[in-house]
């Protein structure tokens, strides 16, 4: 569903991707790792449509359709969905109106009508339990005042109302405990399908204990250096990057 | 108004009302430096002087509102203090036959709806709320032309009074300049409420003085400036007794080719030890060619006070922006949300269930 071909992409005139290749299918869970700047955002970016990030050479295909030429809106309604690494605060927006307007744009671009306030709040009370997120946190600003574990889940949560396809977890896994972790890890377990594929960026072993990945990738300086099964993160792990990379 | 005492200010507003020539009060201002970022020009045509007409009182408040036509004596020794004009403006208006006194009766709120009906009208109010009342006045300004209204409010001893100044949208051809000066007593309150769309131009000034020990002021204003139009808030809180408290909160969303000005002065007289005083102006401008000046200024002689204040501009911030889109939500529709969520700080405080309601669905209507 997903096919990286060759991507360079450079962030104020500096190169950062420098030829990433990945092919992602429907259904599978692919998780990339990688060191701190090595561009695992960036893809992130890149995939998501962010503004400032120039795409100097390769392309995206998604579900048949060139993807850099979609706008974010149209990416999430295509069903691609970012859950980011440092979600941000929008005071004065409650997370139900937040929802409201991002379903709704959903359904316009299916042609469907919008939900309405009775069938919203069941949906989203369901998946806030799911995620055993306090129903009071609807009524909140969108992240405002959230914990740091609290905005992680408050993206899982997100991404289950939404019902995406493509699925991009940005270090969710990061600055969780564990109980939080295995919430998350639930989560995205019982939202896997043959019909949902992930990938889960992520700089530790951690969460792929919860979570069985198909495909692991390490992603070094801009390029995806190696690729293997579930085993090489375990092996990552042990080794750390250099010496997985330069074996003596 | 100082009817005792000779104004040559008075006077001569006075005459030229009569010879109908009023292009002085655009050149004589007697607080020039308020005035500094106020373009007169726009102001600057022949207007024929009219009374207002009364309208309905402001939709929201509904039925809970008393008929306002009870007036008081001017002989009332609360309206005899009025304060001297300061400016050609306010001695137009103390000199003018259009004056309403209303003594406020406890937990009965009152509304004026004044509407232009296209020329220069003026006209000036005063309301007391006496010793331990609660008082509230709902004001609204309607139609086209120059509307001057000047209110004083005079909150004795442990009273508080909510002052509500939502502006229902005009057709862009209205310039309104409010006036409100205030005196507050010992333990006594004062609210203000301005929910205002700027269509052409306005300006908001506000003098209050807080004369009595624990006297408190609220100031709130949230100001939608429209394109190409210009809005100006010039706020005055003197505290002038110990232990005495200020808060001023406005926001401004300032459209492409609007112009807001804010000028917040805090005086602390060395009476005034234990204040407490908080400013705050945050703009969001919408466009590069929206422009806002804030100028706080604090003027302290008391040693043991605490005053704070904070003024930011600058655009919607692209993370918050990309966010919304992120998740699906059109670019257009993204930033009209943001833009009500940055107004919605100030209209959250709005103690009128009805009027936050009113005020949510007044700032997201589209731009014309
Ligand atoms: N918006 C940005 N502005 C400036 N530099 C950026 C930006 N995004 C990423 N970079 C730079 O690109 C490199 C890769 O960053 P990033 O993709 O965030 O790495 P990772 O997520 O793998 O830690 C880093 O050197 C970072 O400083
Ligand atoms: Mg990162």
């Amino acid at each position: 569903m997903l096919t990286i071909r060759d991507l360079h992409a450079s962030v104020e005139r500096r190169p950062i991707l420098k030829g990433l290749n990945l092919t992602v299918n429907l259904g599978e869970v692919h998780a990339i790792m990688g060191p701190n700047g090595a561009g695992k955002s960036t893809l992130a970016a890149i995939l998501t449509g962010r503004d400032g990030y120039e795409v100097t050479q390769g392309e995206i295909l998604y579900e048949g359709r060139n993807l850099l030429d979609m706008s974010p809106e149209e990416r999430s309604h295509a069903g691609i969905f970012l859950a980011f690494q440092y979600p941000v605060e929008i005071p004065g927006v409650s997370m139900v109106q937040f929802l409201r307007a991002a379903l709704n744009a959903h359904r316009a671009a299916k042609g469907l009508e919008p939900l309405d306030t009775a069938e919203l709040m069941a949906l989203l009370r369901e998946k806030a339990a799911l995620l055993k997120l306090d129903a009071s946190f609807l009524t909140r600003a969108v992240n405002e005042g959230f914990s740091g574990g609290e905005r992680k889940r408050a993206e899982i949560f997100q991404m289950a109302v939404l019902n995406p396809k493509l699925v991009v977890m940005d270090e969710t896994d990061s600055g969780l405990d564990i109980d939080a972790l295995r919430i998350v890890a639930d989560a995205v377990n019982t939202l896997r399908s043959p019909e949902r594929s992930f990938i889960i960026i992520t700089h530790y072993h951690r969460i792929l204990q919860y979570i069985q990945p198909d495909v692991v990738h390490i992603l070094m300086d801009g390029r995806i250096v190696r690729s293997g099964g579930a085993d090489l993160a375990l092996e990552l792990e042990k080794s750390g990057y250099e010496s997985l990379l330069n074996p003596a | 108004m100082g009817r005792s005492t000779p104004s040559p200010l008075r006077d001569r507003a006075l005459s030229w009302m009569e010879a109908g020539d009023l292009s002085h009060l655009f050149t004589e201002q007697v607080l020039k430096e308020d005035w500094k970022y106020t373009p007169m020009d726009l102001l600057r045509q022949r207007w024929d002087y009219v009374p207002f007409e009364y309208g309905q009182p402001f939709g929201v408040a509904g039925d809970s509102l008393s008929d306002p036509r009870e007036s008081l004596d001017e002989r009332n020794p609360a309206i005899q203090s009025f304060p001297e004009p300061l400016s050609p403006w306010e001695a137009l208006l103390a000199g003018a036959a259009h004056q309403r006194h209303f003594m406020l009766a406890d937990g009965e709120p009152i509304g004026v709806a004044l509407r232009n009906p296209g020329a220069f009208a003026a006209q000036l109010f005063t309301a007391i709320v006496p010793e331990s009342a609660v008082g509230e006045v709902w004001f609204s300004l309607e139609g086209e032309g120059l509307s001057l209204v000047r209110w004083h409010l005079h909150v004795q001893r442990g009273g508080r009074l909510r002052f509500y100044y939502p502006s229902p949208r005009d057709s862009g051809e209205s310039y309104r300049y409010l006036i409100l000066t205030a005196y507050v007593e010992e333990d006594a309150t004062i609210e203000t409420y301005e929910l205002h769309a700027a269509t052409a131009w306005m300006r908001s000034e506000m003098r209050i003085q807080l004369g009595g020990q624990r006297a408190s002021a609220h100031l709130h204003g949230a100001t939608q400036v429209t394109e190409g139009a210009f809005a100006d808030t010039a706020i005055r809180v003197e505290h002038r007794a110990p232990h005495t408290e200020s808060n001023q909160l406005f926001k401004s969303l300032v459209e492409a080719g609007g112009r807001r000005a804010f000028q917040g002065r805090i005086f602390v007289s060395r009476a005034a030890q234990k204040t407490n005083a908080y400013q705050s102006h945050k703009a969001l401008l919408t466009a590069p060619s929206a422009v806002s000046y804030s100028r706080p200024q604090l003027e302290i002689f008391a040693d043991d006070v605490r005053c704070t204040h904070g003024v930011t501009t600058g655009f919607l911030q692209g993370d918050m922006l990309f966010y919304l889109q992120a998740r699906g939500i059109p670019e257009e529709k993204a930033r009209s949300m943001l833009h009500r969520a940055f107004l919605a700080e100030v209209v959250e405080k709005v103690p009128h269930a009805a009027l936050r309601t009113w005020a949510e669905e007044y700032f997201t209507l589209p731009k014309v």
